[in-house]
This record gives C-alpha cells, structure tokens and sequence, in this order.
C-alpha cells in the first residue's frame, strides 16, 4: 500500500528528521520505500539513513510512502506522523 | 601583535595557550606480502563499529545532559549513518574484494561523502557529518592517538581547521579558553555547540590561522571577532616587559584617563584587577543567558553584578545590558530568523519589545546590585539608534526604581549611558549627552555600520578599519557633542586596546579606554607618554585616506 505524504519540517528530511524517520521504520516487520511523489526518482530503502537523505527532499514537498507486509498500515500512520509533524525547536 | 578577523560566534572573549588539532587520520599501511582475510576484516570492522556506537551514545547522553536534545540529535543522526545497510553491504563487498576494513570504510564513505557534497544547503553538511564519522572509524581501526579533546589542560585556546559538532560537545568549557577555526560558519552545530558552551570561540578566519603555532599565546574575542597573536606583545612593548600600575594615570599634560577592562564572565574580574584595570568599561552579560534552557533569574543575575562591583570597591562598573541579535543569538529566545541579522532586532531593539521581561528583570538586578556593591555602577544600553528609544529606556528604569521603592527594597538609579554604535547614534550624540551621564563608543560596530562592511567578511577587510578618516571622524563628532552635552565619553572596542592608537584616541579627547585586560598595562604605559597635540589631531582628521592617518601616526 502507498501514502503520499507534504513534508512539514522546516528544514525538509534532512538529519533530524531523516534519523526519525529512519529509527521509526527500524521499528516495523514490512518493507518499506519512500520516494518522490511525482516519481521523478525510484522509491529508495526507508531504512537508509543514506538513502532517505539522499533525496534531497524539501520542504513542502511530497513523497510517497510504500508499505509492504502485516504491519504495513501501522507503519505508514507512524511515518506520516514523522512527516508531517513540524521539528521541535531546541 | 597581529590581529587576525573572522566571525565571532559566542560574546565572550578568552586568553590561552594555543593547541592545533587535526582529526585526519593516516591509515596503516598494508605489506604487500601480507594476505589479508576478509573474516578477519569484517570481525574488526564490527568490532570498530560496537566502539564507535557505544563512543557515539556516551556523547549523545553526555550533549543532551550539558547542552540539550536538539544538540544532541546531531549523535543520532551518526548512529543512524553507523548502521545504515548502503555503508554495511558497502564494506562488505569492499572487503570481499581484498580490501582492508580500513581501506574498506575509507572507500565506502568516501562515495557517499562525494554525493552529498555535490548537493545543495543543508545536504551538504551531511557530507561533514559523513567525514566525521569516518575519521572516528578510522581512529578507532587506527587505534590512532589523538588529542583527547575532553582532557585539554586549562588554558588551551583550540585552533582547528575546521571543528565537527562531536568534537566541540566533548570540549570542557572549564578548561578551554576559546576556539578559533580557518573555515565554518556561524550556524555550524559547532558553533551553535560553543554558544552554548560559552566558551568563546571566531570561526571562517581564513588561511592566516595557520601560521600560529602550537604554544603561542592568544586571545580569542568572540565579541570583535578577532583572534589577536601574542597579546602582551605589541611593537610598543616588545623591548621591555610593561610594568603593572595600580593607580589611576595621567597623560603627559596632566589629564586624568580612566583605563578599565572590557569583561565577559566574572572568571576575568580577577585578572583585570591584577593587571591594574581601573574598572570594567564593558561587563558583557550574554554569558548569563548562554548554557542554560530558561533565562537567569533577577537573583542570580543580582549576585554577578554584586561580585562585579565587590571586585572593583573603588573603581566604576559598567554593565551593558543584555545585547542579544546580531551575531549574538540566544538559545531559548527564538529570536526571529532574519535575512540580515546586524540591520534587524538586535541589542536595545529587543529589550524594548520582544525581550521587555528579561530588561525588566536584568534592570532590577542591577538597581538593587548598584546599592548594595562595593564600587560605583554603571549601566549602558546597546545599539540605541533613536533619542525615542533612550527616552523609552529610561521610563524603563525610572519604573523599575518606583516599583523597588514600592516594594521597600534598597536599590539606586546608577549612573547612565549609551553605547555608540550606529551613525544614527553620532548624529544625536548631543540629545542623549543631555540624557545620560556618558556615552561609550563600541568601535567594532560603529566602523561596521560607518563603512557598511561586514566584520566578518574577508571581501571587505580593508574598509573594516577604524582608521578610515569617517570613522575617525564619527568618534570625532561623539566626544565633542557628547561633551558639550555634559556627558563623559569612553571607547570599548579593539581600537583601545592598541597602545600604538592611544595618542590618538587620548588627543581626541576620549576620557576612559576599555579593552580586553591583558593590554592594559601597555595603553596605560602609552597614556602617561602621551599629550594632546592638537595640531596632530587636525591634520589627521584632515586627511582624505586611511594612509594619510596611518602616515601621520608613523604607523607603518
């Protein structure tokens, strides 16, 4: 199954947010990609840091997240809420 | 004494005995003869791996406890690289080709670094986060010795090329006196790491760093943005060692010129008094409103100024309230991003407005320090540009000491002044002479604003001298104005400190000169020799460049 999902971090899915994004995928069973939404780049491991910075994704942005496996739904609901919550200020 | 410019990132200033550092890590031949086993390889490169994790955690815990979460999701970012499957299979298939775990991360990394650095803003600096975490594999796999950076000896001013987040959070602040780096930027995590720190540190020096030597003496000023080599020593005292005096001195013709020290934490009151410091000139008071998660408390902030006064029982204090904005960004203030930080909210602007609490707090503090200290108060308000806002400020205080009165607690209105900083504050120098007991010219920004040249910008360096006859004309035009309108002037900025301008600073009338402490026995050696030569003084506000000036001083 597929979310597309506006990223909310100011910053766009650079470290912090990319490393939550990361951890919080490292916490489910099923396969999971993540890609631009317009598919000008092929959806790349969701548990790469490497990768998912890699995209270079801004903010305001959109992505697709795809899920592949039992957990599948629980997934996508914990990434979206990574995706699209605003960073913390610290 | 040379003076080397960069950017200041932390308000505070240090003196200290310079360390290089260089993380780059030489990796261990291999002998040809030798056959290497991948097994082997990859065991160690797990081993190097559980090192660097556990080394990683402990720096999280440690940055989270002494900086906060935010700072210390720099570390979770790097553990998240550590054992990311690109980088595991990477060194995998590396090794599985023949090479060495070293060879194997050094090649592995390299390719990611390379892609991300070909990428834009933000994604750029994970090349560095990159760099950072090889290098720390490639120590471990070394077992290379480095400088232990959180066993520094005290005293150390740290000069680096460029510093990674992880090395400045395991920096002592205690035992560090200041960080100055050849590159970097002001909202690197290793800047916004040594903000936090408080320790006082100017980075994007430029390649002149280099030049200094492991074990010469510094002063790292965060506030000018200068890293000044061999402060002790200037062309004026090279020759003999400068003898101490305790008293206050006069200029050949018989005036009396007031030479205090410009402070950044009370750890420098009691070197200022060793070095014969009349006073403090400028006490900066950012340092109570860095390292911490919520602002000082009035207390707290009583106790500072208390200790500032008690350590000067017959000298003048002047504390300049807080000067936050600009290149000077607090913490937990959330000061407004702004596309140009030195022209927006910064210094007064914020106390009047955003920051109207924390003025009221620190205003309390110090009516109530003023009565109760030792030696005599005095308060200055930073980049005051409108006789308005002075107006304001001083409804301010006047409402501060009537709520204190109200309340029955002892307290004094102490004595008043304004910093020059903006041309704005030159043309109305008059009007707030006749408001304030004295005005205190910061030359590093009053030179900034004058020439519209960025401290920190290397493209401009030649016009960030105060030596420009406008500047010189500015300083000029706020003694006489500030003096006719019944006030003292003083001058706080690098310029008092060079015993080589004191004549000159002397002649155009300027009654107290405050300067970082270690150059006070030097300018208080020139103001005896000096005297006012009026006829030098016109022809060097006569001249058209800042040659002609530099001729006229026989500077060379």
């Amino acid at each position: 199954m597929e979310r597309v999902v506006t990223i909310v971090p100011e910053a766009g899915l650079h470290a912090r947010p990319a490393s939550r994004f990361v951890q919080t995928a490292n916490e489910f069973e099923c396969e999971l990609r993540i890609g631009p939404a317009d598919g000008s780049d092929d959806p790349v491991n969701a548990r790469s840091m490497l990768a998912v910075t890699g995209l270079g994704v801004e903010h305001g942005e959109r992505v697709s997240v795809i899920a592949d496996g039992n957990d599948a739904t629980a997934a996508l609901d914990a990434l979206e809420d990574v995706l699209s919550t605003e960073e913390a200020v610290g | 004494m040379t003076t080397l410019s960069g950017t200041g990132v932390t308000p505070l200033a240090g003196v200290g005995t310079v360390q290089w550092y260089d993380p780059q890590v030489e990796l261990s031949g291999v002998d040809a003869s030798e056959s290497i086993d991948p097994e082997t390889e990859l065991a160690t490169f797990e081993q190097a791996r559980d090192t660097a994790r556990d080394e990683l955690e402990t720096e999280r815990e440690r940055t989270a406890d002494r900086i906060g979460d935010a700072e210390a999701e720099v570390f979770e970012a790097h553990l998240g690289f550590l054992d990311d499957p690109q980088i595991t299979e990477g060194v995998e298939e590396t090794v599985e080709a023949g090479s060495t775990a070293q060879e194997a991360v050094a090649e592995t990394f390299g390719s990611h670094i390379e892609q991300f650095e070909s990428m834009e803003g933000r994604f750029a600096e994970r090349a560095a986060d990159l760099r950072d975490l090889r290098d720390r594999l490639l120590r471990i796999l070394t077992d290379s010795d480095r400088v232990d950076l959180s066993e520094l000896p005290d005293g150390t001013v740290l000069l680096a090329k460029d510093l990674a987040p992880s090395d400045t959070a395991r920096l002592d602040p205690d035992a560090v006196a200041g960080i100055a780096t050849v590159g970097g930027g002001r909202t690197s995590h290793s800047a916004i790491f040594a903000r936090s720190l408080a320790i006082p540190a100017v980075v994007d020096v430029g390649e002149e760093l280099s030049d200094i030597e492991d074990g010469t003496e510094v002063l790292v000023d965060g506030d000018a943005g200068t890293v000044v080599v061999d402060p002790e020593s200037t062309p004026a005292t090279e020759a003999a060692t400068v003898e101490i005096r305790t008293e206050q001195v006069t200029t050949a013709d018989g005036r009396a010129i007031e030479v205090a020290a410009n402070v950044g934490t009370t750890d420098e009151l009691a070197p200022a008094v060793e070095r014969g410091a009349d006073g403090v000139g400028l006490f900066r008071t950012e340092f109570l409103f860095l390292d911490r998660e919520t602002p000082p408390t009035e207390t707290e902030q009583y106790e500072t100024y208390r200790a500032a006064l008690d350590a000067f029982p017959t000298g003048r204090v002047v504390v300049r309230t807080l000067d936050a904005g600009g290149d000077k960004p607090i913490p937990y203030l959330d000061l407004p991003d702004e596309e140009n930080p030195f022209l927006g909210a910064r210094g007064i602007r914020l106390s009047l407005d955003e920051n109207a609490d924390l003025f009221e707090t620190q205003l309390r503090a110090l009516l109530r320090a003023g009565a109760d200290g030792a030696g005599d108060l005095a308060v200055m308000f930073p980049m005051v540009a409108t006789v308005a806002e002075l107006d304001q400020v001083l409804t301010r205080v006047e409402s501060v000491s009537d709520d204190l009165t109200s309340e029955n607690i002892a307290h004094t209105v102490p004595e008043l002044g304004v910093m020059i900083e903006t041309p704005s504050a030159v043309f109305c120098a008059r009007e707030f002479a006749e408001r304030v007991q004295f005005l205190s010219i910061g030359t590093n920004d009053l030179t900034q604003y004058v020439m519209a040249a960025s401290r920190g910008s290397e493209a401009v360096t030649d016009l960030h001298d105060p030596l420009h006859p406008a500047v010189l004309r500015a300083i000029d035009r706020t003694v006489r104005e500030g003096h006719q309108g019944g006030a003292w002037v003083g001058v706080c900025g690098e310029m008092a400190g060079e015993p080589e301008l004191t004549p000159l600073l002397v002649g155009l009338g300027v009654d107290e000169l405050s300067m970082s402490a270690v150059t006070i026995p030097a300018v208080k050696a020139a103001v005896t020799a000096a005297d006012s030569d009026a006829t030098l003084i016109e022809s060097v506000l006569a001249s058209e460049t800042r040659e002609a000036v530099r001729d006229r001083l026989h500077l060379g």
